[in-house]
């Protein structure tokens, strides 16, 4: 590893990256001379604002779980499968592939991602020493693997458009849809708003063990 | 320390805001920031009349994979089919408008507006359009390219796709028609052009 002294911060040096078109400008400029994005050196919002969106999303993933997010009729039968139900139903049917496909995608996804994001969070704001390098790894993950969980999305709105005869075969999308939807939009945002400088910045001094 | 830094020789680590001093990398290779890891920059391999050719090819796919359906299903002899957009349409139909937007946002308007945007930028950039009409549109062309590229999904679509197909195999039978080999194709060719896309550079277009 770098000696610590060698490790110096853009901000330090009166510069920063401007966030649209990644040029080096000086903070004193204001705003970028490319492409006219406004330049902040730190955005110390960014943590409310995640935090905000997070919690939303973590409250939202509790309907997206309980209610049914999809209703199938087959022959006269009806059943309401909530999105684990309907992992379980799949299982059932030995299709284990498509199950942990969809587990992964539509449970595995968003809870690592609220989960991830929160401790990301409480290291910024309460700065727990916790390995900086892990953290960020982390959410390099989270923020690549976030999207996947449209999938489960993109599933219901084929499945409902394709199967649509009435009594004897038919799927619709139920309540929890929006709910999910939702969570996927606002889990997003939290980790895009996030200005993870922050994190670098606080934990400089105190425990910089990696 | 200002001075010296402002040239070209030093960036910034985006995700930690670490110095980095800048080297000429041997292609195919990353290069990624000492503290934390996050890939800084690459060496482009930008090729305009290759991104040029993949661009048309995507937009030539573009509209039977939008406009032929998708998936076909049969089922006690009546013929069900449906498109990307259908999909969207009906979902938002029975109320779940917010599902449906996401899902024509992410398979339809951005990919689309990502390969109609890059066709832009690549023309300008070949036929060297400078005046400052054109500057200005390839700018904010280039502001919206990562939102743009983040909102394109093709690849978790093309996925779905085959999730639900074993799903619905357990019901019916289901054909791939014209529209799912256009679909493979568009998805393809927008992976291979985002590959070969690098913002970094097209940014340095406008520098001169």
């Amino acid at each position: 590893m770098t000696d610590k002294a060698k490790q110096v911060q853009g901000k330090d040096n009166g510069l920063a990256p401007c966030k649209t078109c990644l040029k080096l400008c000086k903070i004193e400029d204001r705003q970028c001379q490319r492409c006219g994005t406004t330049i902040s050196a730190r955005d110390y919002t960014s943590v409310q604002k995640s935090w905000a969106l997070l919690i939303t999303a973590a409250i939202l993933l509790i309907p997206a779980n309980v209610y049914p997010i999809t209703i199938m009729t087959s022959q006269g039968t009806m059943r309401q499968d909530t999105i684990f139900s309907g992992i379980t139903h799949l299982v059932e049917l030995e299709l284990m592939p498509i199950a942990i496909i969809l587990f992964t995608a539509s449970i595995l996804v968003p809870m690592l991602k609220i989960v991830g994001l929160s401790i990301y969070l409480c290291a910024i704001s309460f700065r727990l020493p916790i390995s900086k390098k892990n953290l960020m790894s982390g959410f390099h993950i989270i923020e690549w693997i976030g999207r996947w969980s449209m999938l489960d999305l993109f599933v219901i709105s084929i499945t409902a458009a394709l199967v649509n005869m009435g009594q004897l075969l038919d799927a619709k999308p139920a309540p929890a849809a929006t709910a999910f939807a939702l969570v996927i939009l606002l889990t997003q945002l939290a980790a895009k708003v996030l200005d993870t400088r922050l994190l670098w910045d606080r934990l400089e001094l105190d425990n910089d063990t990696n | 320390m200002q001075q010296c830094a402002l040239d070209k020789s030093v960036i910034l680590c985006r995700s930690c805001d670490l110095v980095v001093s800048k080297r000429a990398l041997p292609t195919g290779v990353r290069a990624l920031c000492p503290r934390c890891h996050t890939a800084l920059y690459d060496t482009p391999y930008c090729s305009i009349n290759g991104m040029l050719a993949l661009c048309l090819t995507a937009l030539i796919f573009f509209f039977p994979a939008n406009l032929l359906p998708v998936l076909e299903l049969h089922f006690l002899g009546s013929i069900r089919t449906t498109t990307i957009a259908e999909g969207a349409i009906n979902v938002a139909q029975q109320g779940y408008w917010i599902v449906g937007i996401a899902v024509i946002t992410a398979a339809v308007i951005a990919p689309g507006l990502l390969i109609a945007s890059i066709l832009a930028q690549i023309l300008i950039v070949k036929y060297q359009l400078s005046s400052p009409f054109f500057r200005e549109v390839l700018r904010q062309l280039l502001r919206q390219q990562s939102l743009l590229s983040q909102l394109t999904m093709l690849e978790i679509y093309m996925i779905s796709i085959l999730v639900s197909v074993f799903q619905l195999s357990d019901y019916t039978d289901l054909y791939f028609g014209m529209g799912t080999f256009c679909f493979t194709m568009l998805f393809v060719m927008t992976i291979f052009l985002q590959r070969e896309y690098d913002l970094e550079h097209m940014w340095s277009m406008l520098d001169d």
